[in-house]
């Protein structure tokens, strides 16, 4: 197929299911890159395109994104948070009007430091295709896929992301009331893995992730959600009040 | 009345007064001489003579023997009190008028010898009483328009009246009588006369209208009696064929009057005196604050103000600041008397010109003040230095902020941007070896790069957060808080309050600063199972308390990093406050404007 003509790709279109894992492998995933540094926006591009992305264009600062998403209507945008010409929250500020502009282009927000207070502007009221990560990750394992679940509309979170929330809002001493297993089940889901995903990584069958993540939702009195991108969403909300 | 002044001089105020000033107005006195009391008997003894050689030709219908006595004599009295009462030239002034009063009488006599030696001096006292008037009150001619219009009249009463002697014809023969010119010298003196009178008018209603009111105070008296006088004068000379007596002798009292009211002039700049031996009982029980006002009822000068010269511009005389520290100007029409106090001038007066007619009164109130306005002046000093050096702390403190976030900021920009693009490009370089390749040996030294890199992305990470958060200009305090809660190693509660109003920066990041202190003390030191961050807005304060439930016994002085803070925290208008005590805890209070200074 021609990217011309399928400009929602299938990864897109199967975005409500949140089978998120295998969204990339069906087609290419086009990327619009924001990122003032230009050695850095090579570098990405360059580890994109050699597996399963297809950058479509790049800008140096918040405008030239919004014009480009505009124009090309990527599956999805990856923003540095900070950009000309203030270096300081331009990124936030455009992936914000992106997110509401475009809901179905993903948004992959990359920043030298995590803030809850970004995150919790970042995000809104839906966890669909947004992610939040540090700029690190890039070279992590994790990227990839945090990539692929963000353009197909899942959610993408930074592991820092759970003690960030957690902390400092009384919420630690019921988190310490979970088991280490299942702590560890609760950061995956809240960094917008699926139960499969969270079964891979932990090497456990999808049926005891299951398991987790109901004893979780009981212990933490949390409303029973089936779908996965408001069950992400239960969790950071969860995390983040007191 | 010479041992009276001498006694209030040595009495009352030498009790309190060095010596140095006492010279002064002796000096003065003595340049007019001791001679003016020699010089007022030697006048009633010629003034005697005068009118007894004049007598016989007095008309009797003008002016009496007596009349003549009492005005002649009334100079002689009251000059000769006034210079006894007051230095300067004033006296003898007053002295000179009555002597000339009589010799302007000797032309009267009907003795040809007498007779031809008055007409020389048959205008003198209008000479002399021009002088006295435009000299008024401190004896001495102020302006070159003054001593021009003195020099003109005394050229013509002591030079062009005694050149025209010989060529004027008067009843009692005139001994150097050569030819009669009498008519044109009438007219030319008489038309002399109106142009004088003219300009002394002006000139001394002119005065009136720029003196100040101690300074009218001092006029009005001669100004009264001299009002009056002359306009019975014209109205008598206007009225001549009605024959209105009354006003001639209105005319005639108000001539008499007016040697008094020099006198009384002369006086009222002298009853400033006695409200110096009252500044001097009041003085030590006056607050500070009313000092000014003291001073100013004292020297009878409502407008007095009070400056010191500026405590870092001593290169330049004009530079004053009251007692807060605040620049002071001299208007246009101040005069300025320096205090001195063991020849340092300690502080300044700006007064009304007028008060310079009595010196005297001015030398002792700002002696007597002088050691208070020196304590003022050493306290304006420090409130002007410590003014400053709050200012510089407020900017130090708002500099090395901006320096933290300049240093922030170059390091996420700059250094950390590198370093994950370089590992970035690392990654990249890893995807190429080939997974079934043999070269293990470089992939794993790729993958300590790697994970090199890593390490010191996330230590950058931390080091710039402790340098300045960006949350903190990012997002705000609050946020910023919990962010560091959020990375504490022990359990830290942020404990919402109502929103807090829009902070200044520097009181922002202060108060952040001080609780990042005190957690990290709670974490290290204090064992703490919980500590609570409670930051809340009160009135315009920000009130910040930093409590653990730890082991207490923490010492703000035992080289924390919070003593540090209490200094930024008071650059800030603030205070900063530690309660510790063993087993119970440790709290931190900081309290601060929320404006900043």
């Amino acid at each position: 197929m021609t990217i011309a003509a399928t400009p929602a790709t299938p990864a897109t279109t199967t975005a409500t299911t949140a089978t998120t894992t295998t969204a990339s492998t069906t087609g290419v995933t086009r990327v619009v890159l924001a990122d003032d540094s230009a050695l850095f926006r090579v570098a990405l591009v360059e580890l994109l395109e050699g597996n399963g992305c297809r950058v479509v264009a790049q800008a140096g600062d918040a405008e030239r994104l919004l014009d480009a998403v505009e124009r090309e209507r990527p599956d999805l945008a990856v923003v540095d948070i900070r950009m000309p010409p203030t270096q300081h929250l331009e990124g936030l500020r455009a992936a914000v009007l992106l997110r509401r502009r475009h809901p179905v282009t993903g948004t992959l927000l990359l920043s030298q430091h995590l803030e809850v207070a970004h995150l919790d502007e970042l995000v809104g009221r839906t966890a669909r295709g947004v992610g939040y990560l540090l700029k690190d990750r890039v070279t992590g394992p994790d990227f990839l896929d945090a990539v692929r679940r963000v353009a197909a509309g899942g959610c993408a979170f930074d592991p820092e992301v759970v003690p960030l929330l957690a902390g400092g809002r009384g919420r630690r001493d019921e988190l310490a009331e979970l088991s280490p297993r299942e702590r560890q089940v609760l950061g995956l889901m809240a960094q917008g893995r699926s139960n499969a995903a969270i079964a891979d990584e932990l090497h456990l069958t999808t049926r005891t992730v299951e398991t987790h993540v109901r004893n979780i939702f009981v212990r933490l009195a949390l409303p029973d959600e089936t779908e996965h991108n408001r069950r992400v969403l239960a969790v950071l909300t969860y995390l983040r009040s007191a | 009345m010479r041992s009276g002044r001498d006694g209030a001089g040595g009495g009352e105020l030498g009790l309190t007064r060095s010596r140095g000033w006492k010279s002064r107005p002796w000096a003065i006195a003595g340049s007019a001489g001791p001679g003016v009391p020699v010089l007022a008997v030697a006048g009633a003894v010629f003034g005697a003579v005068v009118l007894v050689l004049s007598d016989s030709g007095r008309d009797p219908n003008t002016t009496t023997a007596l009349f003549s006595g009492l005005v002649g004599g009334l100079y002689l009295v009251t000059g000769l009190v006034t210079h006894l009462r007051r230095p300067g030239r004033l006296g003898l002034r007053m002295v000179t008028v009555g002597i000339a009063w009589f010799a302007e009488d000797l032309q009267i006599s009907s003795d040809p010898g007498p007779h031809t030696a008055g007409m020389f001096l048959r205008s003198a006292a209008s000479g002399c009483l021009v002088h006295l008037l435009l000299a008024f009150p401190d004896g001495r001619l102020r302006t070159r328009v003054e001593r021009i219009l003195t020099g003109v009249v005394y050229v013509i009463v002591g030079v062009l009246v005694p050149l025209g002697v010989p060529f004027y014809r008067s009843v009692t023969p005139n001994l150097l009588f050569v030819a009669d010119l009498s008519r044109p010298q009438n007219t030319l003196f008489d038309g002399a006369q109106v142009v004088v009178a003219v300009a002394v008018v002006a000139l001394l209603v002119r005065r009136w209208i720029v003196a100040t009111p101690p300074a009218r105070r001092v006029l009005a008296p001669v100004y009264g009696v001299g009002l009056v006088g002359s306009i019975a004068a014209i109205l008598d000379s206007a009225l001549a064929e009605s024959g209105a007596s009354s006003l001639n002798a209105v005319a005639h009292l108000a001539t008499l009057g007016l040697p008094v009211a020099f006198l009384a002039g002369a006086l009222r700049v002298r009853l400033g005196r006695t409200a110096v031996a009252d500044l001097l009982l009041d003085l030590p029980r006056t607050p500070h604050a009313d000092l000014r006002d003291l001073l100013a009822r004292a020297l009878g000068d409502p407008t007095l103000r009070i400056a010191y010269h500026h405590p870092d511009e001593t290169g330049s005389p004009d530079s004053y600041v009251d007692g807060a520290g605040q620049p002071v100007t001299p208007g246009p029409y101040d005069a300025i008397t320096p205090v001195r106090r063991d020849e340092r001038v300690v502080a300044v007066f700006l007064h009304d010109p007028a008060l310079r007619a009595d010196r005297h009164v001015l030398h002792a109130v700002s002696a007597a003040a002088a050691l208070e306005l020196d304590n003022q002046r050493l306290a304006a000093t420090v409130r002007a230095q410590l003014a400053e050096v709050r200012a510089s702390r407020v900017r130090i403190v708002a500099a090395a902020d901006e320096q933290r976030r300049r240093i922030e900021r170059d390091l996420h920009d700059g250094a950390q941007q590198q370093l994950v693009t370089t590992a970035l490009v690392l990654r990249l370089a890893r995807d190429r070896l080939d997974p079934e390749g043999t070269d293990r040996e470089l992939d794993a030294l790729l993958r300590r790069a790697a994970d090199g890199l890593e390490a010191g992305l996330t230590e950058l990470r931390e080091l710039a957060r402790g340098i300045h958060p960006a949350v903190l200009t990012e997002a705000g305090l609050l946020p910023a808080l919990r962010a560091l809660a959020a990375r504490s190693a022990s359990p830290v509660r942020v404990v919402d309050g109502p929103a807090l109003p829009p902070l200044a920066a520097r009181v922002a990041a202060t108060v952040y600063f001080v609780a990042a202190e005190a957690v990290t003390n709670a974490a290290k030191h204090a064992r703490a199972s919980a500590v609570h961050v409670h930051v809340r807005a009160s009135g315009n304060r920000l009130l910040v308390t930093v409590a653990d439930d730890g082991v207490g016994g923490a010492d703000l002085s035992a080289g924390t990093g919070l003593l540090g803070l209490r200094d930024r925290v008071a650059a800030l208008d603030g205070t900063l406050v530690v309660r510790s005590f063993p087993g119970a805890g440790t709290s931190v209070h900081a309290d601060l404007p929320l404006e900043g200074p």
